[in-house]
């Protein structure tokens, strides 16, 4: 298809190797050592969190399995990490390292899930208005300043109620907050993109509104949303923690990092575990994805400079 | 007879919504002063600082029914009985006993207080029991009158009027009629004033101004506890002037007792100072050692108030408990201003929705139900609440310190934690030998969730499921469990509430009748819609049997018939940790409120 060769992502050849512009930030990630290492950060919690059902028969502790003698004092205190608990246990004896783990798997589950499903709305959404424009534009646009304008907790709180706390809920709402954030970003861009003369070419070779936006449009969008969406990631993962928290996400005994958090705040002068590893595991997992978004934004559009960047000082020292 | 009991907020066990405690026989009882607890004479002075979390309920006494609005309306508030608080160490059931405060006596068959057919009660008023009016002014006959007809106002009324309606003549009529003139009337101040003081209560009479004169609708050995609920006290005339414990009252409460609020910010903080108008020698139950007491609301951490109270910053706790965690810390080390008092409650117990369809209607069936009695770990419950020094396994419907009670253990596990095999196998006898799955509601607050988790995980091993509804702490029983349509729904099948009765002692009608009595009415506390009539029959002769020991009898017999029946899992009894400030002496304790009493204790140094 010659439509292919006038994309601006496929112009910058010349006579050396070419390379797209994917490989361009693949390297440039590459010399970003923050970024990496978030990255691994991220790919090992993963495996963890797969793993999770292995480990936990490796350690012969199920997530809800309650260690009544081994697990809590006679007074119902936790034990502290020893060499059967890693993390120590919980106020009702359950192994909390495999807990963790297992909480890893609701919070990583939950947001990919609701980001993807956000992805997907928003991009559906802000490509629709950006392209069409006039009444589409104004109906879908208002319909984004609506959901932005939420209270989120508020609108989160009155969904559980009605509807009941679970996994799908937890995901519904979150994605239901998060896509409007992804469909603006998407709209602006098209409403710049669709002025270029590549798309008033395919426009004039006959193509169609659909073909336009999805095969012309969308892969110029795919930088944006692809920073959003791990920058999303986090936020949704803490959505999630603070439902949960409140008693209004994942329902107990499946563990969550919120539900952990929740279970361990009337035991924090005691327990220094039963908060300390699920909240550090919270923000280690937080913290990845956010500096890893930042390295892909970075890498994707190095044109925007981000303040205190490391790179800039690196190359004014260079 | 509605008295439910709403769990404070965030929390455990004590603060619930509930009143007055005590044992009685119609016997002669002589009000001995407070005993002080042996720490030096008494300091006079000071401010009593309470902190905790929500707002009083109600600042009306009509229709106060949290125990933390108990503890500050005994200072303002005075009833025709009270209760003594008792030491630590001390037997709290002493502290059931009733004892006279602005009634003269007991009254008796002796003394004339009480008539040969048990059905009229004439009570004579102490001399000098003063409103805090200007000039103070002598609490009637009348202003008794006055309460028991503001008992069923429409717009605050009282949260338990079932005991009233259902001992005094006429009173159900009175309420009727009441109820009946303002379905549509605006219920004006004045036009409540003007149906109270145009319509009388056939049973509650004033026979001059310092004799009441009371008649039953049958014999009721228990109608001097009801008379010592707050629900009862007197009423000053000035109370004429306002709707009910709206805005406009709270502002203006007139007190009788030694202390009058001075201050009150909803949701923020109370202040009460000494009322001039009281006389000590008036009073047989309450003294006025401390200055001033503070209550400030909006800390939510029980966590938060244990640090101030340790670090003498605040004084005792308003509405929450000591932390869990905090108990085993605080009782090895053996601090004095820490102790443990005895329970005499129902918290929590498993409670069966027997209208439930799910799984094929498993909880209306017998087996299933004693299957699960066996399979609940009653020791890993009590774990939730710190150990058996906190809680201990309940066997029986009624526990100890009600009427009622005799240990026995229908359905034995070893060592009270569950015997899983047991259930699978009679699981299997019912029907179900591939298990079944069930509903379970729980307060998603304190340590609800907790317990729930810890049952959930017992029955998981005997091959129920059972999946986690958690419901909002407020809503949980007004709007959930007490609302049988929920329950016929089937959006709920097992869940663990908790029930402190009204009242200690003689109360089986506090206890047995609210919880088993046929009733599947909105506002029941018969959560699960239970009804045998052989359990209705008894009911009604225990609450008429004048004998003690003869209604003891029958009360008993209601338990083996209810946990034959498996109508709930009894899980704990719980015992009451609290701490106060090191500067608190002679804290005597209000086993009916879980609190200490506010009147009868001093601070040293007492400054502030």
């Amino acid at each position: 298809m010659t439509l292919t060769e006038i994309r601006p992502g496929a112009v910058g050849g010349g006579p050396v190797a070419g390379r797209g512009p994917w490989q361009l930030a693949w390297r440039r990630i590459r010399t970003d050592k923050v970024a990496m290492v978030s990255g691994a950060v991220v790919v090992l919690l993963c495996a963890l969190a797969l793993a999770a059902p292995l480990i936990a028969a490796w350690t012969g502790h199920g997530p809800d399995e309650q260690f009544r003698d081994t697990g809590i004092t006679a007074q119902g205190l936790p034990v502290p990490p020893n060499g059967e608990f890693w993390f120590g246990t919980d106020r009702l004896g359950r192994d909390l390292f495999v807990r963790v783990l297992y909480g890893a798997r609701v919070s990583l589950l939950v947001g990919v899930v609701a980001t993807g499903m956000a992805a997907l709305v928003g991009v559906v959404v802000g490509l629709l208005a950006g392209y069409y424009g006039g009444a589409v534009d104004t109906l879908l646009s208002r319909l984004m300043d609506v959901v932005l304008s939420f209270p989120y907790l508020i609108f989160a709180i009155a969904v559980v109620s009605i509807a009941g706390p679970s996994l799908t809920a937890t995901i519904g709402v979150i994605a239901f907050y998060s896509w409007a954030a992804i469909a603006r970003v998407v709209r602006g861009q098209t409403l710049a993109l669709k002025e270029r003369e590549y798309v008033e070419a395919a426009r004039s070779m006959g193509a169609g509104d659909l073909r336009i936006m999805f095969v012309d449009i969308l892969p110029n969008l795919l930088a944006p949303v692809i920073v959003l969406t791990t920058l999303l990631v986090p936020a949704a993962i803490v959505f999630e923690s603070t439902l949960s928290y409140l008693g209004l996400g994942i329902v107990p005994p499946t563990p969550s990092w919120g539900n952990l958090l929740s279970e361990a705040q009337g035991f924090y002068r005691v327990a220094y575990w039963y908060l300390g590893f699920p909240a550090a595991t919270l923000l280690i997992t937080t913290l990845a994805f956010n500096l890893l978004g930042d390295g892909i934004r970075d890498a994707i559009d190095p044109r925007m400079e981000r303040l205190f960047s490391r790179r800039r000082r690196t190359r004014k020292g260079a | 007879m509605a008295s439910m009991r709403h769990f404070s907020i965030a929390v455990v066990v004590t603060a619930t919504l509930c009143v007055t405690a005590c044992q009685t026989d119609t016997g002669a009882r002589n009000s001995a002063p407070p005993s002080t607890a042996a720490s030096g004479s008494p300091v006079s002075g000071g401010t009593l600082r309470l902190v905790g979390s929500g707002d009083v309920d109600h600042l009306d006494p009509t229709s106060s029914y949290y125990t933390v609005t108990n503890g500050i309306l005994r200072t303002y508030a005075r009833g025709l009985f009270g209760l003594n608080g008792v030491p630590a160490g001390a037997d709290t059931t002493k502290g059931f006993t009733l004892v006279p405060d602005v009634a003269a006596e007991m009254p008796t068959k002796e003394n004339g207080g009480l008539s040969a057919d048990g059905i009229t009660y004439t009570i004579k008023l102490r001399d000098g029991v003063q409103w805090d009016t200007q000039p103070p002014r002598e609490v009637t006959a009348g202003d008794f009158v006055r309460g028991f007809k503001r008992i069923c106002n429409p717009v605050a009324g009282s949260g338990a009027p079932g005991y009233y309606t259902s001992t005094i003549k006429g009173m159900q009529a009175y309420c009727d009629a009441y109820a009946k003139a303002f379905t549509k009337a605006k219920p004006t101040a004045k036009a409540l004033a003007d149906f109270q003081n145009g319509h009388d209560i056939a049973g509650v009479q004033a026979k001059d101004d310092k004799t009441l004169v009371f008649t039953l609708t049958q014999p009721a050995s228990d109608f001097l506890n009801i008379l010592s609920l707050n629900f009862s006290v007197a009423a000053p005339e000035e109370y004429d002037q306002y709707v009910p414990d709206d805005a406009t009252f709270r502002r203006h409460t007139i007190s009788n007792g030694p202390y009058k609020i001075t201050q009150y910010v909803a949701t923020k903080s109370i202040r009460l100072e000494r009322n001039p108008a009281w006389k000590q020698e008036s009073d047989p139950i309450r003294h006025q050692y401390v200055g001033a007491i503070e209550v400030k609301m909006g800390v939510a951490e029980p966590d938060a108030v244990q640090q101030q109270l340790e670090a003498g910053s605040a004084d005792l706790s308003w509405d929450l408990p000591v932390p869990t965690a905090q108990i085993p810390r605080l009782k090895s080390s053996g601090d004095p201003n820490f102790t443990i008092f005895p329970g005499a409650v129902s918290n929590p117990y498993i409670v069966f929705n027997l209208q439930s369809k799910n799984a094929d209607g498993a909880m209306g069936k017998l087996k299933v139900r004693q299957a699960i009695e066996y399979a609940v770990s009653k020791v890993a419950i009590a774990k939730v609440y710190g150990g058996s020094d906190v809680a201990t396994a309940l066997h029986t419907a009624i526990p100890p310190g009600n009427i009622g009670y005799q240990e026995y253990n229908p359905y034995p596990s070893p060592g009270d934690a569950g015997d899983p095999a047991k259930c699978k196998q009679m699981l299997a006898e019912a029907g179900y030998p591939n298990g079944l799955t069930l509903i379970g509601a729980y307060r998603n607050a304190g340590n609800h969730p907790a317990n729930f988790q810890s049952y959930a995980a017992d029955l998981e091993k005997c091959g129920i499921t059972v999946k986690g509804l958690p419901v909002r702490q407020g809503d949980y029983y007004g709007a959930f469990l007490q609302n049988p349509s929920l329950a016929k729904a089937g959006k709920w099948d097992i869940s663990a509430p908790g029930w402190v009765p009204d009242w200690y002692g003689n109360n089986g009608r506090a206890v047995v009748q609210p919880l088993f009595e046929t009733n599947c009415n909105p506002g029941t506390s018969n959560y699960g819609c239970y009804s045998n009539p052989k359990v209705d029959s008894l009911i009604k002769q225990a609450l008429a049997q004048q004998d003690q020991a003869k209604a003891a009898a029958l009360w008993h017999e209601v338990d083996t018939t209810v946990m034959a029946d498996a109508v709930i899992v009894p899980l704990n009894n719980q015992n009451t940790p609290i701490y106060h400030s090191k500067r608190v002496h002679n804290a005597l304790y209000l086993p009916a409120f879980q609190l200490y009493d506010f009147t009868n204790l001093w601070l040293d140094p007492n400054t502030p």
